[in-house]
């Protein structure tokens, strides 16, 4: 008994301090949250800008010739007439809007998540102390996320990109390190043996042996992205997250469903063209795919 | 047979050791202090010695060949002579100068003009064309592209490659592969060579086809070679002296010749049992002294013999032996007669080693 209340009194403790500990940081450090608010949203706006100025044929057509240049045409043609089809079921400023938010998010998370997973791939003791951080992240229920972006950045598309670049960043981060560590052996010695300063070996040697790996890991933020930003419907990201989120609290099968195909519609066609583009990188020069 | 002190001395291994393992340090302390063997470093310390107690010159303008099974140390060794490995003991001295001093832009500099390596596995960037490949070590060097794609398709032309130029190297066959690692090594210009069983996985008469060329283009260019392989054969046709390693030991150096006809222990002359003497062993080594010749046949006037030059070679010397009516052969150098090579002097001389093939069935 005892036992137990003593650990009732531990959890309560432990929650005060959070919350007074989040508390403390938006009256301490609320103009460094507004700060990180405005920017977050402000490159939110623009990617959803840009993406809302032409009209939606013009952008299924764009899909369509890109899909045919990096896919193939069959792709190209589908994922064009796919694109259509969410402007038909009238979500159009929804899909763009969550385009905007996952193009922005991921953009963010690999300016961190590459540059760090370079360096990292170059230090194997750094990599090892980071591992369970990045376990820990990758295995939280995303939601938690949501809460202290809350707290912290308020409701509305900021805390959604904010949520969406933490876990968006360890696979871009755990795959070009990765990549970096891989080089082979015998390209490293002859970057050695060929008198290379440590710039050129990484320029002309582990970068480029890193691409494929480096594409992959891109791949796989741009889908956790997506994972994330329907989550975020809840605090207000507005886009197919809110749509599908409003549709759920008020019944609206029909509506869920348009929501969620759309969804499914621009993780496909995003995810072939990002694999598309990570197998034309790594083949280039092969001989024409002999 | 061959004169240290008139040809110029490249590379310079003095009693060379590379001991790995996490106590390599104190390992090498009582290596140097107390003399330690191979196999009492692995007990004591629990670190493997790669090469051990390791001298060896290479001279200007030789071929050397040093060769020895997986896990003798060989590839342990080339990559001491341009610190890819830095060595735990002894020096190495490459054209007069300690690489281990070097500092890390005069390593540069040493590896990038000096000496240029070629790899078993070739190391071609896949996404780069024959000709951009070839030109990579003047890349790295800052050359301009216009010069050094010049000095690049040059060098593709002396392995027969001038017209895969534009090509990717997943086009290529093993063989061509190889060829273009060579033509990079050499369109640097390098004096020293390095070659890391570079033929080991080309199939056997590609793999000859090309030994030739190599051994030709290096005399053409008047490079220095250092010639990693398994393989005695390939050694003996390529190198002008052969160092043999076992367990990281060098156990034997010499040219051909003096291996096959000397080995210096049975493991030595284990490898060397199955190696054809016909174009090794040469005269000058097979000849008995004129004075004993005349003592034992004193009726055959030496003058009336067949002559030939100390280098004529046991095949030559049977053609002249069936061609003369008389049993020997006589050995002239400078229009005096230095020796005799007799019947039974070539039949021993064919023999060594291969007494099991020559028994009656």
């Amino acid at each position: 008994m005892e036992g137990l209340g003593f650990a009732g009194a531990f959890a309560g403790a432990f929650d005060d301090i959070v919350d007074s500990g989040l508390g403390w940081l938006g009256d301490n450090a609320g103009a460094l949250f507004d700060f990180v608010r405005a920017v977050l949203e402000g490159f939110y706006g623009a990617v959803f800008w840009v993406l809302s100025i032409p009209p939606f044929y013009a952008i299924a057509v764009a899909f369509a010739l890109i899909g045919w240049r990096v896919v193939g045409l069959r792709f190209g043609v589908l994922a064009g007439a796919a694109l259509v089809g969410c402007s038909l079921m009238g979500l159009w400023p929804e899909t763009m809007s969550t385009l905007a938010l996952v193009i922005s998010s991921t953009i963010i998370a690999l300016i961190v998540a590459i540059p760090a997973g370079v360096l990292t791939g170059f230090a194997p003791k750094v990599d090892r102390s980071l591992e369970p951080v990045l376990d820990l992240v990758q295995t939280l229920p995303p939601y938690i996320y949501l809460l202290p972006g809350i707290a912290l950045l308020g409701y509305g598309p900021a805390t959604a990109l904010a949520a969406t670049v933490v876990v968006a960043v360890p696979p871009a981060f755990r795959l070009t390190a990765l990549g970096i560590r891989l080089t082979p052996n015998e390209f490293l010695e002859l970057g050695q043996s060929t008198g290379m300063t440590n710039w050129q070996m990484f320029a002309k040697i582990r970068l480029p042996f890193a691409v494929p790996s480096i594409m992959a890991g891109i791949n796989q933020s741009l889908m956790m992205a997506f994972g994330m930003v329907v989550i975020a419907g809840i605090v207000g990201s507005g886009g197919l997250g809110e749509t599908i989120y409003k549709a759920v609290r008020t019944l609206d099968i029909a509506k869920s469903i348009d929501g969620a195909i759309a969804i499914v519609i621009l993780t496909i066609v995003l995810d072939r063209l990002t694999q598309g583009a990570a197998r034309l990188g790594s083949q280039t020069g092969h001989g024409g795919g002999k | 047979m061959t004169t240290v002190s008139s040809s110029e001395v490249l590379i310079d291994c003095q009693s060379v050791w590379k001991v790995f393992g996490d106590n390599a340090p104190a390992a090498i302390k009582a290596i140097s202090e107390r003399g330690l063997t191979k196999t009492a470093v692995l007990q004591e310390f629990n670190c493997v010695v790669g090469v051990s107690e390791a001298s060896l010159q290479v001279r200007r303008g030789e071929i050397f060949c040093i060769m020895g099974l997986s896990g003798s140390g060989k590839s342990t060794l080339i990559r001491l002579l341009n610190r890819l490995i830095m060595p735990s003991l002894g020096k190495v001295i490459v054209k007069g100068r300690d690489i281990a001093t070097l500092n890390a832009a005069e390593l540069r500099q040493m590896r990038a003009r000096h000496i240029g390596m070629v790899f078993q596995s070739v190391a071609l960037l896949p996404h780069r064309t024959v000709l951009e490949n070839a030109a990579f070590g003047l890349e790295v060097q800052g050359i301009p592209a216009a010069e050094r794609n010049r000095t690049a398709e040059r060098a593709l032309a002396k392995v027969g490659l001038s017209d895969w130029l534009k090509r990717y190297p997943g086009e290529l066959s093993g063989g061509m592969q190889q060829r273009v690692g060579l033509a990079r090594a050499i369109a640097s210009d390098p004096e020293i060579i390095l070659m890391d069983e570079p033929f080991s996985a080309l199939d056997p008469l590609i793999r000859r086809q090309l030994q030739d060329e190599f051994r030709q283009l290096t005399k053409d260019l008047g490079k220095s070679a250092v010639f990693i392989t398994h393989d005695l054969d390939e050694a003996i046709r390529i190198g002008d002296r052969i160092a043999i390693m076992k367990d990281g030991l060098i156990i034997q150096v010499g040219t051909a010749e003096e291996i096959i006809l000397r080995p210096a222990d049975p493991y030595v002359a284990q490898f060397v049992a199955g190696i054809s003497r016909l174009h090794l062993v040469k005269a000058h080594s097979v000849m008995i002294p004129v004075a004993e010749f005349q003592r034992t046949s004193p009726n055959i006037d030496i003058l009336s013999l067949l002559r030939t030059n100390p280098e004529a070679d046991i095949d030559e010397l049977i053609t002249l032996t069936m061609m003369s009516d008389r049993d020997a052969v006589a050995v002239v150098d400078d229009d005096a007669i230095v020796g005799i090579v007799t019947t039974r002097g070539l039949l021993r001389s064919v023999s060594d080693g291969h007494t099991a093939e020559l028994a009656p069935a």
